[in-house]
């Protein structure tokens, strides 16, 4: 079947079919062994990073919002931008679970565990950004309706207030989504530990799955229905994130494409994420056999083809700006290019546009070098995005008299950094405690697993 | 594989070409008695007919690029009902011709003292206009004939190479396309206020096209599997695919209008939000929520049940549905700009869509004419006739 | 000391807490090494009338729901009656809470209004149906969790999560016999069969779990837990330093007092010859009338400045020179009465004659400069003539013109 290029052949191969107590090895063997001294390197780093965060934030809770570089007329900063930012990072994971998953694409197998878990932990650094840009986040119960002694409902128009309902639905339904596919592998991981500790735990949290047939069938459609309900909602939740711009009257956020051209840009984002640590993990755990070359190549081109949507989007907003003719609107986007901070816009356009169409080249999508370089100027250019949109909307708007410039402080910078190392701690976290791979699903889609990869001679010889 | 060769039933050309001239002479009288109204209901006449033609070609470019098998067997079904993208190019001479009565714009008086108009004129001109239209046509008519020609060659040729030519192209039309039909709807329909804009406004055409490409294919497919045109192994369960794809597409149809309502409703202003008010005015609201109701809700409901995408019977059902509410959207979108004050429909309005059914069948039928309706040299073909879902997406 | 703890820690680690068993069977297993096989497995045990049997795969195979005659997954169903839910809660609590109970104007759109409210709509029909969807499989379905199954810890269950596939029949089946089952085992070529025996302590019955009272109590204690916390945090610790910055704030509030003056008081008088708003100190305060320029009322009469005027007149004028002007107010006899404002005298007063006696004062009535701002006394002069008219009407006023 030339057009099946079952990666799987890949995989260790006895008598035609994977040996699974060897994929169970590989695949378990981070969180059955020592930790490395790579390991602790790495997280060495992130922890650190997480812990200059930490500080900053500290310093913003105690002396207030006045510590960044927010100002009037730029009422929002890096705060909003890296908010923005890790939710999209967010998007990759959930459309390579779930997506992938409704349209049968079986090369998703070997990275959805992993994507997913990205997901989570971006969504949870993204959290952060609306708690602390309030000023008084221990008052942040209020966002939620329930009946306080101030008699005050919350505001219902508000897209700050419909991004409270979808992030938090969208962690919890990503969190569930995560946790069934790693029902079976956690009950396979209790059977098979020797740690006592490790026994109690994983007999919790698997609760009492047997991989019994009669289950299965239920789990099987519960999964298909978890996809299903976390596809509409990857694309709802940064469709509410740009309703946060686009319902204003600003111009440069007024516009109606936002909604698809965020999602799509989420997406871009997100994969630049994905691919950018896959390639890290692959090599530093010995996964190159189930992470392969070919998994890469698809991510580029979905990087790719969404890459091109953003830049899409970019276009018909320049257009459509000259071709309103209100003076404001087209001033707006002149501003953008070629005012005090063109540099970030041309970042934006090099590293969205320009540098991914190099993936239309076969050979470079599958040179690992060139692909990290590109990918990192994705996750760049991306928050650079989002960076202009805000900031340069904000700096000039309507009244010449109200203009006025943006600078992070060092607390803006040492948060965005923390988000970083907060990221990637639960990453590297993540892989020593659970397992970063869907065993269970990879098995499933192996050569062999299934009866039907059998004609009838087959099956009399193996007798 | 038991498929042969077999002429499309007859009265597939009787029926179209009935259609075509009850629907043609319908509509001469049209531009005799109401020229204006006509002219107004030919250009959703001639939308609905390019969304139908380019969504099929879309969606033979996306197996293409995604190496899709599940549609293999039937990728011809969408490759016949590519045809009218060729006759485009007559069709659309009327609305040149009547641009005058379509398009303030290309009237010099009223553009002379409107200061905004003044402002687009280096675009909203009818020469720079007519260009525009004549490129975008021709780009189509080119991807068009170089995409089926490979197809067909492969036919008796079976040569791999056709499939990774035919993947190329697919991949140059996917922006290309995108540009393009982006552009026409602006040119053709936005531009109908030229003092409105949204700059979602060729992707919801897009997403309208979309519907109506899928929900055409699934309607021929379904009438032709029935008919047992095909491989005898194939049935039903090979259609799980176009239920959920019609499902899909016009959600995210619903999502592109949604989004477009909202953002121009909450911000209220009075440079975007005449578009919206115009269409809530008189009787038109009654259109406008109805749409609310048969393009989205209806089908919705009905299809999310898992047996509903692969029920024969409710897949024809929903493809017609559907297939009729793209042309309600395309009528929301033109109509209210010839009258303001409420809904028009008489025998005017009926002579358009039936001319437009009976011209896509005629040529249907011409195209499949000689030719193959499974792509025999198609080396996914076998993978698409013994297809097993992965996960099994049907009920157990 | 510390080698102690780790010591203890390691034993801890190392007890796996196998519980001991019972001598009762609870069911034969087998494992096989091929998908095929356990699909014909299942099968002759189907045909054989076996019905309390189960198979275990690492991983679900195609096809053996049907082969084991079960009935498909009614998930789906109410997972999209408790999205429903979700969707009516979200509009119900919207509807409710911004429609009826609170209303404000936000953005001059109407109270309740369908396009905003239908992303929190969505997300909650998501939220809804998601967290339905794992509880209902887990809990309701699958009656999970159930911890101390027969089958946890044995080599049957190690084997079925890695790379062979199982099927047991359980021993109170009807049709169970021993050497029977034994015998079919290996005729179907197993490669494996085990015997596996309740535990010790084993209920007989599957209960629902989630009623188990070690569960209910972790519950209550979490429930418990909670809201000491809520409540330490937001009764006790808001109120703390530095939660308690934004209204302990350094700075002088209206009406309170300071140590800071030497009066004692936040507030301070307005330096001297500070002038509010509307009232720009009258040019010819305390002056005869001899050497004072009238003048002219700047404001036009139209019904809304008659309207303003009727409202200042009544509010600040009508106590002494009554609703007509007659000077016969509700302080009659409590104070001189004015003069009625209907004289010829006050008649052919100019309208900056009035003004002047308004701001100026004029025998026992004061100066009106602090109460009344300027627009509104030229107000009050308009409705002034007009209450004159009316005293004073002639016949030809009543004339159509």
């Amino acid at each position: 079947m030339s057009f099946d290029p079952t990666y799987t052949k890949e995989l260790p191969l006895v008598s035609e079919r994977a040996s699974f107590p060897e994929l169970d090895d590989v695949v378990f063997k981070p969180t059955e062994s020592k930790p490395t001294r790579k390991w602790f390197f790495a997280i060495g780093i992130s922890g650190t990073a997480a812990l200059i965060g930490a500080i900053c934030l500290g310093y913003t809770f105690y002396y207030g919002i006045g510590m960044w570089g927010n100002n009037v007329p730029v009422g929002w900063g890096f705060d909003i931008t890296n908010f923005v930012f890790w939710i999209g990072i967010g998007h990759a994971g959930t459309l390579i679970s779930a997506i992938l998953y409704l349209f049968r694409q079986k090369w998703r197998t070997g990275i959805a565990r992993f994507a997913e878990a990205m997901t989570i932990f971006a969504v949870m650094t993204a959290g952060i950004f609306p708690l602390i840009h309030v000023g008084r986040p221990w008052l942040a119960g209020y966002l939620f309706p329930y009946p306080n002694q101030n008699g005050v409902w919350v505001n219902f128009n508000s897209p700050l207030l419909w991004d409270v309902f979808a992030v938090s639905t969208y962690f919890v339904v990503s969190f569930l989504f995560w946790g069934l596919g790693l029902i079976p592998d956690l009950a396979n991981l209790r059977s098979r530990t020797k740690s006592g500790i490790k026994k109690f735990f994983y007999t919790i949290l698997s609760f009492g799955w047997r991989n019994s047939n009669r289950h299965w069938r239920h789990y099987e459609r519960a999964y298909l229905i978890l996809a299903g309900l976390s596809t509409p909602l990857v694309l709802s939740v940064h469709t509410i994130v740009s309703f946060d711009f686009a319902v204003a009257v600003l111009p440069g956020w007024h516009s109606t494409i936002f909604p698809p051209y965020f999602v799509a840009g989420a997406i871009f984002s997100g994969f630049g994420m994905v691919a950018t640590v896959l390639i890290v993990v692959r090599k530093v755990f010995d996964m190159e056999h189930i992470i392969t070359i070919n998994h890469l190549d698809n991510m580029n081109k979905i990087l790719l083809a969404t890459g091109s949507m953003v830049g899409y989007a970019y276009a018909m907003e320049f257009f459509m700006a000259w071709y309103s003719g209100n003076p404001i609107e087209q001033f707006v986007f002149i501003n953008r290019a070629f005012g005090p901070y063109a540099w970030a816009y041309w970042i934006m356009i090099s590293c969205n546009v320009l540098f991914p169409q190099l993936f239309w080249f076969k050979k470079i999508r599958r040179k690992i070098p060139v692909v990290m370089t590109i990918v990192l100027l994705v996750n760049v250019g991306m928050w650079f995005e989002r960076y202009v949109i805000i900031v340069t909307s904000l700096h000039r708007d309507f009244l010449p008299s109200s203009w006025g410039m943006y600078a992070p402080t060092m607390y803006d910078l040492g948060i965005l950094l923390g988000s970083f190392g907060m990221f990637f701690t639960l990453v590297f976290l993540f892989i020593r405690v659970l397992p970063a791979i869907s065993l269970t699903e990879l098995k499933a889609v192996t050569f062999g697993a299934q009866p039907h990869h059998y004609t009838h001679n087959e099956i009399d010889n193996k007798n | 594989m038991d498929y042969q060769k077999k002429e499309l039933p007859k009265k597939i050309s009787t029926i179209g070409f009935a259609l075509t001239i009850v629907g043609g002479l319908l509509i001469i009288l049209s531009f005799i008695f109401h020229t204006e109204r006509a002219l107004y209901n030919y250009l959703i006449m001639f939308m609905f007919i390019a969304s139908i033609g380019l969504g099929s070609l879309a969606f033979v470019a996306i197996e293409y690029m995604a190496g899709a098998i599940w549609s293999t067997p039937f990728r011809r079904i969408a490759e016949f009902l590519s045809a009218p993208i060729p006759l485009l190019l007559l069709l659309v001479i009327p609305i040149i011709l009547g641009a005058n009565t379509l398009y303030h714009w290309t009237n010099s008086n009223i553009a002379v003292n409107d200061p905004v108009l003044q402002g687009k004129s280096p675009y909203l001109n009818l020469n720079f206009f007519i260009i525009r239209i004549a490129i975008y046509i021709f780009i189509w008519i080119l991807f068009y004939y170089l995409i089926n020609r490979n197809s067909k060659l492969q036919d008796t040729n079976n040569d791999v190479k056709y499939t990774k030519n035919n993947i190329k192209l697919s991949v140059a039309f996917a922006p290309v396309f995108i540009i393009t039909l982006t552009f026409a709807a602006i040119d053709l329909m936005m531009s109908l206020e030229p003092h409105w804009y949204s700059t979602i406004y060729g992707v919801y055409y897009f997403a309208g096209t979309l519907v109506a490409g899928i929900a055409s294919f699934g309607l021929v497919t379904v009438f032709t599997l029935e008919g047992k045109f095909f491989d005898s192994r194939i049935n039903n369960k090979h259609l799980h695919s176009v239920g959920i794809l019609l499902f899909a597409f016009n959600i995210f149809w619903a999502y592109i209008a949604f989004s477009q309502y909202l953002l121009i409703w909450y911000a209220n202003l009075p440079e975007e939000n005449y578009w919206f008010l115009n269409r809530m005015n008189g009787s038109w609201v009654y259109l406008s929520l109805g749409m609310v109701f048969i393009h989205f809700i209806i089908p919705f409901l009905v299809l999310i049940p898992s047996y509903a995408k692969t029920n024969l019977r409710t897949l024809k059902v929903m493809s017609i549905w559907l297939l009729a509410a793209h042309y309600l959207d395309l009528y929301w979108l033109v109509m209210p700009t010839y009258d303001k004050s409420g809904i028009v429909f008489g025998w005017v309005e009926l002579g358009f869509p039936v001319a437009a059914v009976g011209i896509i069948m005629l040529l249907f039928k011409l195209k499949s004419r000689n030719n193959n309706l499974m792509p025999v040299g198609d080396p996914k073909l076998e993978g698409g006739i013994n297809l097993t879902l992965y996960p099994d997406l049907s009920i157990d | 000391m510390f080698k102690n703890l780790k010591h203890k820690f390691q034993e801890i680690d190392k007890d796996l807490g196998i519980d001991p068993r019972s001598d009762k069977l609870y069911a034969v297993t087998a494992l096989f090494d091929n998908p095929v096989k356990i699909v014909a497995a299942a099968e002759k045990v189907v045909s054989e009338g076996y019905t309390k049997f189960d198979v275990n795969t690492p991983y679900p195979i195609h096809g053996l729901s049907d082969t084991m005659k079960l009935k498909p997954t009614k998930l789906g169903s109410f997972v999209f009656v408790f999205g429903a839910l979700g969707t009516l809660s979200a509009l119900l609590m919207i509807g409710y809470m911004a429609g009826i109970d609170y209303k404000s104007i936000i953005g001059g759109k109407p109270f309740f209004a369908l396009p905003p409210s239908l992303p929190i709509t969505f997300e909650l029909t998501v939220l809804f149906g998601g967290i339905s969807t794992l509880g209902l499989m887990l809990f309701f379905f699958n009656k999970l969790p159930w911890i101390n199954n027969p089958l946890m810890d044995t080599e049957y269950m190690k084997r079925v999560s890695t790379d062979r596939y199982g099927i047991m029949i359980q021993s109170d089946d009807e049709k169970f016999n021993i050497n029977e089952v034994v015998k079919m085992f290996e005729g179907l070529g197993s490669v494996q069969i085990s015997y596996v025996n309740y535990f010790e302590t084993e209920e007989d019955k599957v209960k629902t779990p989630i009623f188990n009272g070690k569960f209910i109590a972790l519950l209550i204690s979490v429930f418990v837990i909670v809201s000491v916390v809520t409540y330490l945090s937001l009764n006790v610790m808001i109120y703390n330093v530095p939660f308690d910055w934004m209204w302990e704030q350094a700075k002088i509030k209206p009406q309170t007092s300071s140590t800071f003056f030497a009066d004692g008081r936040g507030m301070r008088n307005p330096v001297p010859g500070t002038v509010a708003r509307g009232h720009l100190p009258y040019l010819y305060k305390g002056m005869p009338d001899s050497s004072v320029k009238f003048t002219a009322n700047p404001l036009p009469v139209t019904p809304e400045i008659l309207e303003k005027g009727k409202s200042r007149f009544n509010t600040y004028c009508s106590p002494c020179h009554g609703y007509y002007g007659k000077g016969d107010s509700r302080l009659n006899g409590q104070f001189p009465n004015p003069p009625s404002l209907h004289s010829d005298k006050v008649r052919n007063w100019q309208d900056g004659n009035i003004f002047h006696v308004v701001m100026n004062g004029q025998n026992v009535m004061p100066s009106y400069a602090k109460q009344i701002s300027s627009d509104d006394i030229w107000a009050i002069i308009h409705y002034i003539r007009a209450l004159q008219r009316s005293q004073n009407a002639k016949d030809s006023d009543l004339e159509v013109k």
